[in-house]
């Protein structure tokens, strides 16, 4: 399994260009952060100049690994040692965090011309960078310092964005998922403790190598879990993000339910796959939960009366599908072509609902924008007078509830594929349950939308560019359906 | 040439249509002609190709493959029907006259009844000309259900009391015509896999239940057709349909429920069946009790039309039992179908005739007394057989009964024209007591006198086989002539003895009311049962949203345990950690 | 057995778990926060006493001063015209959720003294010979279940930060003061002191916007403001 993660030596070392494309990944987006906090940008064009080095970066380091495969770096720093690594998954999920991070600060401008947002607005620049910055870093590191630090910098990045909007709920709520999400890092510091105090080393290459099944192995395991799953939102944990994102900014939504918590998640799996190579209960326990989740998610967001609620509590659910996937990725005796599917079902599933949930709160967020109205009831008569949002939110629910030939029908079609030849049929039923309830409140909400009979309200009418990138995000995660054999190429690269 | 004349007969109505709509959305008010020239020349290309010749057409493309053909049976049919209905649209012209000068000054209601008459007029036309052409089952079925279902406009038209019932009375039986058609069609048709009226003839003699597909048929072309029983919209249409209307309903579409006979039951066929046979025999016997029942009762009617009606369904039954001649005696059929096709055509320029008399009688025109009643007579004389195209219709059916000694049918024949007599006379009797002076116009006596003519002189422009058709000779002129003295002196003697009870005549319809009875009596069950079931809907309804309202309580209190699950979000933390601790510890010792 | 006895060492430990149970179980929150200059102080001696000046130097200034200042902020001490002071943590308990807290920190306390002495084997035989990590690891618990059990937001961030220490001195215990050692203390220690700036200045936002009743409202169904 760990091989999968790229925890191995690599044949060739990194070219030049490749080090500056790494470079400007980590660093350009802090600079521009800071240069964006100086002089807030007004229009989207200054965006899109900045974009372009970032997105060219994340180019190069894509030809880089499709020419020479995995790549590796090692820096030793007063007798510590920080390394990173390149492998196909690393490259997705980089290419997946710079489109969406670009498309949210495209999206910045004209929102911000709209709502007025005050004078912390221009914090958001610099939280934004290094949030990106950091997701990169996690998406690479390999040792469990520098996993920590990314962590740390992520969480406080996004603690800070989600409360800039400054109304009470929001500091309330961003007051709650702060003090949560130091308490999970404390607790994932603990379990790093115990390894260190067991093995003597960070590096997760060399770690994998050494750690054999015991008990500290077990006790780390538990505590990284525990305090990861309380920063990923996993089902029993997850109920501080629906307030966060009740009151938080549209495009910093988008950013944290398609990104934030998603490292968190990869970093479980992650170490999980070197601390727990072969346990039965630990995964199920995680699976049985995510059964829990997409019921619990479902149901919330099908009775929920406010929109972005919705959204979020459709994350909670969506979050399951992940969850259950876990027996297949780290249990034992599970035959090769299960475990590649699930691999494959598991990582296409994140990438999709990243790109799928970002649109649909931009969605959400145009919708709310236009009408004034938080509330579902809100939103009669608006298929009338903003087909254009409510096409974009149709299109990411379509990846939502995994129709064909979105990408959430690919990603759970391989799930599915995976769990029905190892006769896991509690997951099938989870699953199809999810979809359906996905279907129930996808066309409450739509039903809502389209009451003709409601008075018509003045809209506010939107940036012209604020429905095309929602809808730019929301056709990727569609497209990638059709075109999934390019994520599912760079997932099975780079093996030894 | 005659491909081109046959599609312009089908598209020509379709034309007058679109002019019809062009004209009710486009046309200032004051200038909308319902009835102009165009609207008048639907039937003609229909009424040129009956005179072209004969032909055959095959097209696969046409709905389940399309077979039609123009024989000598098919030609005289299309004739008389073309023409009739042509007389018949002139006659419209006239009789409309009033009707269109008020929806020229604006009147709505009578733009409207206008547009629904002129544009479902030529549909109906199409129709019939289609089903008579068609020799494949769908065309067939199609070209019957649309005229049937259109002719409910030429009904309902005044839209008063008793036309809508009547409509009503046509609609119903219409309705379980159709469904009985449809449903012989389609077993006949499944038993032999084919889409031919040739196929289903074959299928009703080889078929084990073939008399039961041919009585599914017969009853269903019965309604059109006027079979007893089934025969009770006749006089209830009749009276409430305009006169133009009448005239085709009772002298053409009447007839298409024959042409069905014709065509779906093996006639002549050597080897029928026992069952086929004594179907026939049913058939036989239904036929003269119609010719004389209709006659008894019909004399006794107040109003002409419902007397002609009454007419109407009296010469049908002569037909039926002529048509059940076919399968009783097969091998009477071959001579005795050219005189039942000049029976037909006689009785539709005829009745089609008598049915214009009556607009006529309502608005006579200034013309000598005598002269116009012995015109409006003429029709019905020749119907009784005592003149013209009547005589020798009469002997064309006669002649060959003879050679083959049928003489009791005969008998019985010439008896029903007594009937015919008295009814004729009757219904002149009556347009006498009702009739009314002027009014009438040039297009309305102009059709008229024309319909009367071609009744007349039948024989002589009809497109019947060459020698199919001879005039009788002189020592039968008697035996043909005298049913219409003695059916006159029974109409004055009835009259006579009746004359005490005037006042109480019997109700049209006759059986309307007892079927409406009947009917009723089963509705109340039913209607109770039908409560029943909405009692239940309803309860089950409030049931259902009841259990819905709790279980959304229950799903409402089970989510409040969000904000437990988001108060205590630290604790469950610590539980999960020490959980899998604990667990992996366990598995781990194992 | 005497012999090993270090005394220092243990003072400071009873003091550091001490002074973390007054801090974690003081209704009076300016005394809270007064003991947590001392415990913090008791920190810096043990960062010297274990062989790490830099750590005692980060916690001296990160520790001591920063995060002291902001709990001081927080309570409103630092800028008087402001509000009124923070003075006493009214949120009341049942008695159900507190004896749920103590059974989740007993058993906290066990799998992590567990997991410690499955590290250090020989723990097991002498515990007293490693009296600072036993008083990490019943810190650790303790502010754990007070950072649970607590509704006012200040005591949690306090909680968190004593849960910090905790894990720090944990660390330290179990892998000694290598660089990867102090290097992950540092960025907590950064991290705390960041958060807890972070968090001063919330419950100073929220007392300025809502009221006292807004530190403790975690969980409840939001009032509707209409």
């Amino acid at each position: 399994m760990t091989w999968r993660f790229g925890l191995f030596d690599s044949t060739f070392a990194p070219l030049v260009s490749t080090h500056w494309a790494l470079l400007v990944a980590l660093v350009f987006p802090l600079l521009m952060g800071g240069l964006a906090a100086l002089f807030p940008p007004k229009r989207a064009w200054p965006v899109v100049l900045a974009s372009v080095p970032l997105l060219a970066s994340g180019g190069v380091l894509l030809i880089a690994f499709q020419e020479a495969g995995l790549l590796g770096w090692q820096w030793e720093i007063a007798g510590l040692i920080l390394s990173l690594r390149l492998n196909g998954l690393s490259v997705l999920l980089l290419l997946t965090t710079q489109c969406i991070v670009v498309a949210a600060a495209l999206y910045t401008p004209g929102h911000f011309r709209l709502t007025e947002p005050g004078p912390l607005a221009r914090w958001l620049w610099p939280l934004m960078g290094v949030a990106l910055s950091a997701l990169s870093l996690i998406w690479l590191a390999t040792d469990l310092l520098t996993l920590y630090i990314a962590l740390e910098l992520m969480g406080l990045a996004a603690v800070g964005m989600l409360m800039l909007s400054g109304k009470a709920p929001a500091l309330l709520a961003g007051m709650r998922y702060l003090l949560l999400a130091l308490v999970g890092s404390l607790t994932y510091l603990l379990g790093v403790a115990l390894i260190l105090g067991q093995w003597g080393r960070l590096d997760l290459q060399g770690l994998a190598e050494v750690i054999e099944p015991g008990p500290v192995a077990w006790f780390a395991a538990a505590l990284i879990g525990a305090g990861l799953a309380l920063k990923a939102a996993l089902f029993p944990l997850h109920a501080w993000l629906t307030p966060v994102h009740e009151n938080a900014w549209t495009p910093v939504s988008a950013l944290h339910a398609g990104l934030v918590i998603k490292a968190s998640m990869f970093m479980l799996l992650q170490l999980w796959s070197i601390l727990l190579p072969d346990t039965f209960y630990a995964p199920r326990i995680i699976a049985w939960l995510g059964l829990l989740a997409i019921v619990w998610g479902g149901l919330l967001a099908w009775r929920t009366d406010s929109l972005k609620t919705l959204v979020a509590s459709s994350t909670v659910a969506q979050l399951g599908y992940l969850m259950v996937a876990f027996p297949l990725l780290l249990g034992p005796d599970i035959a090769p072509l299960p475990r590649a599917l699930a691999w494959e079902g598991f990582w296409l599933q994140l990438v999709g609902h990243a790109f799928a949930k970002a649109a649909m709160f931009m969605a959400a967020g145009n919708l709310i924008l236009a009408t004034g109205e938080h509330t579902l009831k809100g939103l009669a008569g608006t298929s009338r007078r903003l087909p254009l949002s409510l096409l974009v939110f149709g299109i990411a629910s379509i990846t939502l509830m995994g129709l064909p030939p979105s990408s959430g029908f690919t990603a759970k079609w391989m799930l599915l594929e995976a769990m029905i030849i190892t006769q896991q049929w509690w997951a099938v039923a989870a699953l199809l349950t999810g979809t359906l309830l996905t279907a129930a409140y996808v066309f409450r909400m739509f039903r809502y939308s389209f009451d003709e009979t409601a008075p018509r309200h003045r809209y506010q009418p939107l940036a012209p560019g604020m429905d095309l990138i929602a809808m730019l995000l929301a056709l990727t995660a569609f497209a990638l359906g059709l075109l999934a054999h390019f994520p599912l190429e760079l997932m099975h690269g780079g093996s030894p | 040439m005659i491909t081109l004349l046959l599609a312009l007969a089908l598209l020509w109505p379709f034309g007058v249509m679109g002019h019809a709509v062009w004209l009710a959305y486009r046309a200032p008010e004051a200038q909308r002609d319902y009835f102009s020239v165009l609207w008048l020349s639907a039937a003609w290309p229909a009424l040129l190709l009956a005179y072209v010749g004969e032909a055959q057409w095959t097209m696969d493309a046409w709905m389940l493959g399309g077979e039609w053909e123009l024989n000598s049976l098919s030609r005289p049919w299309l004739a008389f029907t073309a023409l009739l209905w042509s007389l018949a649209a002139v006659h419209a012209r006239g009789y409309f006259a009033a009707e269109q000068a008020q929806a020229q000054r604006g009147d709505q209601d009578a733009q409207r009844r206008l547009l629904r008459l002129a544009l479902l007029w030529p549909l109906t036309l199409l129709g019939n000309v289609l089903l008579i052409i068609a020799q494949d089952i769908a065309s067939f079925y199609l070209g019957f259900a649309v005229m049937t279902f259109a002719a409910y406009a030429l009904v309902v038209h005044t839209g008063t009391q008793e036309a809508r019932l009547g409509a009503k009375a046509y609609l119903i039986l219409a309705v379980l015509g159709e469904g009985l058609i449809l449903g012989g069609f389609l077993w006949s048709a499944g038993a032999a896999d084919t889409l031919m009226l040739q196929g289903v003839r074959e299928s009703i003699v080889s078929a084990e239940h073939g008399a039961w597909m041919a009585a599914l048929l017969c009853l269903g072309f019965g309604v059109k057709a006027g079979v007893i029983g089934l025969h009770v919209w006749l006089p209830l249409a009749h009276p409430a349909a305009p006169a133009p209307a009448s005239a085709v309903l009772s002298g053409v579409m009447i007839k298409a429920g024959l042409l069905g006979w014709i065509s779906v039951l093996p006639l002549s066929h050597a080897q029928v069946s026992g069952a086929l046979a004594q179907f026939g025999h049913w058939m036989l016997v239904a036929g003269l009790a119609a010719a004389f029942a209709a006659a008894v009762y019909g004399v006794f009617q107040r109003h002409p039309k419902a007397v002609l009606a009454y007419s109407s369904i009296s010469q049908m039954g002569m037909m039926t039992a002529l048509v059940a001649m076919g399968l009783v005696a097969p091998d009477v059929w071959p001579l005795l179908w050219p005189g039942l096709v000049l029976f037909a055509a006689h009785h539709a320029l005829a009745k089609g005739s008598l049915f214009m008399g009556t607009s006529i009688s309502e608005h006579l025109p200034r013309w000598p007394q005598p002269l116009v009643w012995a015109l409006l007579a003429l029709p019905g004389i020749s119907l009784a057989g005592a003149i013209g195209a009547g005589m020798v219709s009469k002997w064309g059916v006669k002649a060959p009964l003879y050679e083959m000694h049928h003489e009791s049918l005969i008998k019985l024949l010439s008896w029903a024209a007594v009937g015919t007599a008295a009814l004729v006379s009757a219904a002149l009797w009556r347009q006498w007591q009702q009739r009314h002076q002027g009014g009438s116009n040039r297009e309305q006596w102009g059709a008229w006198l024309v319909a009367v003519i071609a009744a007349l002189l039948t024989p002589l422009w009809l497109p019947l086989p060459a020698g199919s058709i001879e005039m009788p000779p002189l020592k039968e002129w008697l035996g043909i002539m005298w049913p219409f003295p003695v059916g006159v002196l029974f109409a004055a003697v009835g009259w006579l003895l009746t004359r005490p009870l005037t006042g109480k005549t019997l109700p049209a319809g006759d059986l309307w009311g007892f079927y409406a009875f009947v009917v009723g009596a089963v509705l109340v069950p039913i209607r109770a049962f039908g409560h029943c079931c909405g009692r239940l809907k309803s309860a089950s309804v409030i049931t259902a949203q009841k259990a819905e309202e709790t279980l959304m309580g229950h799903l409402t209190r089970l989510l409040s345990g969000e904000s437990w699950l988001r108060h205590h979000t630290s604790g469950l933390m610590m539980m999960l950690a020490v959980l899998l601790a604990a667990l992996l510890m366990w598995e781990g010792q194992r | 057995m005497l012999a090993s006895f270090d005394v220092i060492e243990v003072l400071l430990a009873l003091c550091l778990t001490g002074s973390a149970f007054v801090c974690l179980f003081d209704r009076h929150l300016v005394r809270a926060s007064c003991f947590f200059f001392v415990f913090a102080g008791a920190m810096v001696l043990a960062w010297l006493k274990l062989g790490a000046p830099w750590l005692a130097a980060s916690e001296l200034l990160l520790g001591v001063l920063l995060t002291g200042l902001c709990f001081f902020y927080a309570l409103g001490l630092l800028s008087p015209g402001a509000s009124a002071p923070l003075k006493h943590d009214k949120f009341s308990h049942p008695w159900s959720r507190v004896a749920m807290r103590v059974v989740l920190a007993l058993a906290w306390f066990v799998m992590v003294g567990a997991a410690i002495r499955y590290v250090i084997g020989d723990m097991m035989y002498s515990p007293a010979e490693h009296p600072l990590l036993l008083a990490g690891v019943l810190i650790a618990a303790l502010a754990l279940a007070a950072f649970a059990l607590h509704r006012h937001l200040f005591r949690r961030l306090l909680a968190f930060n004593l849960l910090g220490s905790g894990v720090f001195i944990l660390l330290a215990g179990v892998a000694g003061t290598s660089a990867a050692a102090q290097m992950l203390i540092s960025v907590g220690l950064l991290v705390a002191c960041l958060g807890t700036m972070l968090g001063a200045l919330l419950i100073r936002q929220l007392l300025h916007l809502e009221g006292v009743e807004a530190l403790g409202r975690d969980g409840k169904p939001q009032r509707s403001k209409a």
